[in-house]
């Protein structure tokens, strides 16, 4: 560990009462940074999971849901007679009654300067996007749900429909929500610093772009979720649900069915996969419990996968309007973005990426800028957060344009981004947008980047292979915001949500330790992390640690896992419980041993007497005393457990540079990525194989977004034309093109341990990477790529463009 | 009402599944991850799709590999069904969920059972794949999380070592 978090810790341990820096126990770097195998993967290898629909309960009945088939229509009437009628349906929901029944959708990170909209969780007069849902049935079984859904008689009038953000900004348009807003701007907020006008000004080059990135999903293998069961004479209701963040779910039920909070309890045992799709609430979660409430019967809804294309909310869709302006001699002066998002019909719990403003002058050195946002409101699916949550977007828009302008001042493109580039001493940074960067090493794994790729020699030698491939390479920095920066910078933005993350450690008369987490388990190998430092820290048995996750019956209230945030607060939290439970073990064991307290360690199953280890006394047996409050000192109270909440100072940025190698065929446009390096840091690493998991996965998404991935409507009929997993093409095994990863370690200065998050960064750089190397690949034909995802048709269309420009010339 | 007896109509079928034998009433349209979900609690089998492209559903049917969401469980009617329920002894998972616990080969692990099961029949067939072959084989079965990585190492260690020993999944060797 490099000094940084040396003085960090020396900081924090000399705080942690009379303990010296000595007692630092034995485990904890032996734990710390090691590959430790999973506690998550025994009961996953054996099927034993419990994901939402392995819960089943006597008397369950199942929800299906009516959704509107037109963009944009408005419900003249809706007949369910012929659908009541139908053996085996219980009950039967349309908007006017869950109106009166429960409040709009609430949201937990609006869009600051939005107002409210409407969005109940079924369509009032009028449904506004293809798949919102219209009317839901619960019966006997999901087929006979869905069956009645079959016979419910809806009469639609089909209204004009707007199914892009440049027509629905346009004069004259339809507008969606005319009584809450005069247009289809939803919300527009700029962030500036220093004169970006006068900069430009003074430029010798200032070159503009406007790139389109597309509306892709986060596709967990596992759809949306949930079994909600009621008991009045309890007011309970326990909802199974497949979240990411089940305080947070917990509260939105609260508000939207206007219950108390008290009164509900949610449960998320396994979840497969969220990706940011699974934050905060869905129509069809309040109909599951208004179901169940009406019924007093458990109700389960399993969202299909056509339903979930539809329905789920989808993640990107930008255009940015970016300029740049430079010297001569390489220097930039100012950056200026204009961008639109296009949130679909509604604002979702998690609104709309907001983060493409937070780091849109990327890992350079540029402090004259200005960036806009503005949320436009079309007939699509709602966007909610995806993974990476406005960075991708706004890296694609701004390494392609770098590269670019590297081009036209004649300059290299890694000597162009080196000249640029923050270091080490420029930190801490702020940047146009106010964001402020802690620390990091970028140009490092700029350099790190090209070696591994053999940038160098590519450049000196040609391009053309005999069998007349082009091969191209393409570079892409980056950094990543990950955490929050602390509640009051949330309370701010108006985030309904707070920084902070929470433990509960409760020792047990096994000598085990119960840790209780509001954090639930998708995938990201939390159970391992929290035990791992738990165990690390107290001294014990990594074994002894036994992880109860995403029960908000159990946990103390968080906030959750999203933002690449869960280990950067959640190890504060850990330090802090895990601290205060060792005081007291060591307390009661050095007493029980008759010895000082500094002279006894935690050492696995036992507390011992340093030096001599003859003398020592099983946790159990401590730990039972404390739980019990025999034999323990006086004044020490019965009881061994603690709870800790930490939010950590501010945010940590995590960085790095992406390399891609391309060879294409300049006839056909047809194209591979033959090699893909990434050089990435995130400080500290607790467990390198969760790190290397993360990184993977999120690039590989990264990849499928920037190559393949679209969600696309039709313009003239306003439909989705891409809603099945035949029509939608993630990557599979076998389009995985090659990967290297290499590693940097800069801890960060302001979180514990010096942690940087980690579980989205993979999906920022891969479409710039690759665009710029096809590009450099096909710099004879001039060819430039401004739009995701990129596909051979694409790239053979872009060739016949530039050769038809250069014709035309 | 139609649809109603629709619902209703069902057959009965006797089939093995795990090496025991199972007799149920099913209805015609339900299909066979539903039933073994649902029915016979092997909630194992997972389902992401139920258009037979995401490969959660893997199970083996009479040695093979099989989609079980495209089947329809009165189709099931005296086949020999092996799921991911079958393959650990007790406390020991066996030798493939031990090389992709060793592999990081699983994150939310929803994937999990369809690689396990369709590894398995691999297995079966004795011929040792290079990673080019495994990438193909594999690509019916999706996973979101792990961008595959771990899953090709832990195929690559359990595809090519010779002859471990056999555990109660291993039964469909037969
Ligand atoms: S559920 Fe069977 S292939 Fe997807
Ligand atoms: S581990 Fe999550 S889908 Fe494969």
């Amino acid at each position: 560990m490099n000094r940084v978090v040396e003085n960090l810790e020396a900081r924090r341990d000399g705080e942690a009462e009379g303990l010296d820096r000595a007692d630092a126990p034995p485990f904890r770097h032996r734990l710390i940074g090691a590959p430790i195998p999973r506690k998550e993967d025994d009961r996953l290898l054996r099927g034993d999971g419990r994901f939402t629909d392995d819960v089943e309960f006597a008397h369950q009945l199942e929800m299906a849901v009516g959704r509107c088939p037109f963009p944009h229509a408005r419900i003249r009437s809706i007949d369910i007679s012929q659908a009541r009628a139908l053996a085996g349906v219980k009950h039967i929901l349309i908007g006017p009654e869950v109106r009166r029944a429960s409040g709009p959708l609430t949201v937990l990170r609006p869009v600051p300067g939005a107002p409210q909209l409407p969005y109940y969780a079924l369509a009032q007069e009028r449904a506004l996007h293809e798949g919102q849902p219209v009317v839901s049935v619960v019966a006997t079984s999901r087929a006979v749900a869905e069956d009645a859904i079959e016979l419910v008689d809806i009469d639609y009038e089909p209204l004009p429909h707007l199914s892009d953000a440049l027509d629905a900004l346009a004069e004259g348009s339809p507008v969606l929500h005319p009584d809450v807003l005069p247009s289809n701007l939803l919300a527009s907020n700029k962030d500036r610093s220093g004169d970006p006008e006068g900069r430009m000004a003074e430029a010798d080059t200032v070159i503009e772009g406007r790139f389109r990135i597309n509306r892709v999903t986060a596709l967990p293998m596992e759809a949306r979720a949930i079994v909600a069961v009621w008991r009045p004479g309890a007011r309970e209701l326990t909802v199974h649900a497949s979240t990411q963040v089940p305080h947070l779910v917990r509260k939105q039920l609260a508000e939207c069915l206007r219950i108390d909070e008290g009164c509900i309890r949610v449960i998320a045992s396994d979840v497969g996969g969220g990706f940011g799709q699974k934050l905060g609430i869905c129509p069809e979660d309040i109909l599951a419990c208004l179901h169940a409430m009406a019924l007093r019967r458990p109700v389960k809804w399993i969202e299909d996968r056509l339903e979930y294309f539809r329905a789920s909310t989808h993640g990107r869709e930008a255009i940015h309007d970016f300029r740049i302006g430079a010297r001569a001699d390489g220097q930039i002066l100012a950056m200026t973005n204009i961008y639109r998002t296009d949130l679909g019909a509604w604002n979702s719990s998690f609104g709309s990426a907001q983060l493409s403003s937070v780091v849109f002058t990327g890992p350079y050195k540029v402090a004259d800028g200005s960036v806009e946002r503005q949320v436009v409101l079309t007939n699509k699916t709602p966007i909610g957060a995806y993974r990476g949550y406005g960075q991708p977007e706004v890296n694609f828009a701004l390494e392609v344009l770098i590269d670019r302008l590297a081009r036209r001042l004649r300059y290299d493109p890694l000597e162009f981004r080196a000249r640029n580039m923050l270091r080490p001493e420029d930190f801490p940074w702020k940047t146009p947008s106010g964001a402020v960067y802690d620390s990091g090493d970028y140009l490092r794994t700029l350099r790190m980047a090209a070696e591994a790729v053999g940038y160098q020699a590519h450049r000196a030698s040609p391009k053309r292979r005999k069998d007349g491939r082009l091969v191209g390479i393409g570079l892409s920095s980056f950094v990543e915001r990950t955490g929050y920066a602390s509640a009051r910078f949330l309370a701010n933005r108006g985030s309904k949500f707070g920084a902070h993350e929470s433990v509960t450690l409760r020792a047990n008369r096994s000598g085990g330790i119960d840790l209780y987490t509001g954090v639930s388990t998708f995938g990201q190998g939390n159970e391992t992390a929290f035990a791992q430092l738990c165990a690390g820290i107290l001294g014990v048995e990594y074994d002894a640690i036994h992880v109860h996750a995403g029960d908000t019956g159990a946990s103390p209230l968080n906030t959750g896992a999203f933002a690449s945030r869960t280990l950067i607060a959640a190890a504060g939290a850990l330090r802090e419980a895990a601290q205060s439970l060792r005081d007291k073990t060591i307390r009661i064991g050095a007493w029980a041993l008759d010895a000082a307290a500094r002279d006894v360690e935690i050492a696995g199953t036992v507390l011992r007497l340093r030096g001599d280890p003859g003398r020592s006394m099983a946790l159990s047996e401590i730990f039972t005393r404390a739980i019990l409050g025999q034999g323990i000192p006086a004044g020490e109270t019965p009881g061994l457990e603690a709870t800790a909440h930490f939010e950590p100072p501010a945010a940590a940025f995590s960085f790095g540079t992406a390399a891609a190698v391309v060879s294409v065929d300049p006839e056909t446009g047809e194209f591979s990525v033959e090699r893909f390096v990434m050089v990435h840091d995130c400080g500290t690493v607790v467990n390198p194989a969760l790190v290397e998991g993360q990184v993977r996965g999120a690039l590989v998404q990264g990849l499928g977004a920037a190559l393949g991935e679209e969600l696309r409507y039709d313009k003239e009929t306003g439909q989705l034309v891409s809603g099945s997993m035949l029509d939608y093409l993630a990557p599979t095994a076998a389009d995985v093109p090659p990967i290297e990863l290499l590693h940097t370690e800069v801890p960060s200065p302001v979180t514990t341990l010096g942690i940087r998050g980690v579980g989205e960064v993979g999906t920022i750089p891969p479409g710039a990477a690759v665009a710029n190397a096809l590009c450099d690949a096909l710099a004879a034909y001039g060819v430039e790529i401004s739009e995701l995802p990129i596909t051979p048709e694409s790239v053979w269309r872009a060739i016949a463009a530039s050769s038809a420009c250069s014709s035309g010339a | 009402m139609e649809t109603t007896a629709l619902s209703a109509n069902a057959k009965e079928i006797g089939l093995r599944i795990n090496g025991e034998a199972v007799r149920e009433s099913v209805p015609v349209r339900m299909h066979a991850a539903d039933f073994l979900r649902h029915r016979l609690g092997l909630t194992g089998t997972h389902v992401g799709c139920e258009q037979g492209v995401c490969g959660m559903c893997t199970i083996l049917v009479d040695g093979q590999a099989v989609k079980s969401c495209l089947l329809l469980a009165v189709q099931l009617d005296g086949a020999d069904l092996w799921t991911v329920e079958s393959l650990a002894t007790g406390d020991e998972l066996n030798e493939l969920q031990q090389a992709f616990k060793r592999h990081h080969a699983l994150q939310c692990g929803f994937c999990t059972p369809g690689f396990l099961m369709l590894a398995t029949s691999l297995k079966k067939r004795g011929e040792p794949l290079s990673r080019a072959e495994i990438r193909e084989e594999i690509s019916g079965v999706l996973c979101r999380c792990t961008g595959y990585e771990g899953i090709l190492r832990a195929l690559e260690e359990y595809l090519q070592a010779p002859g471990e020993k056999e555990t109660a999944g291993a039964g469909v060797a037969r």
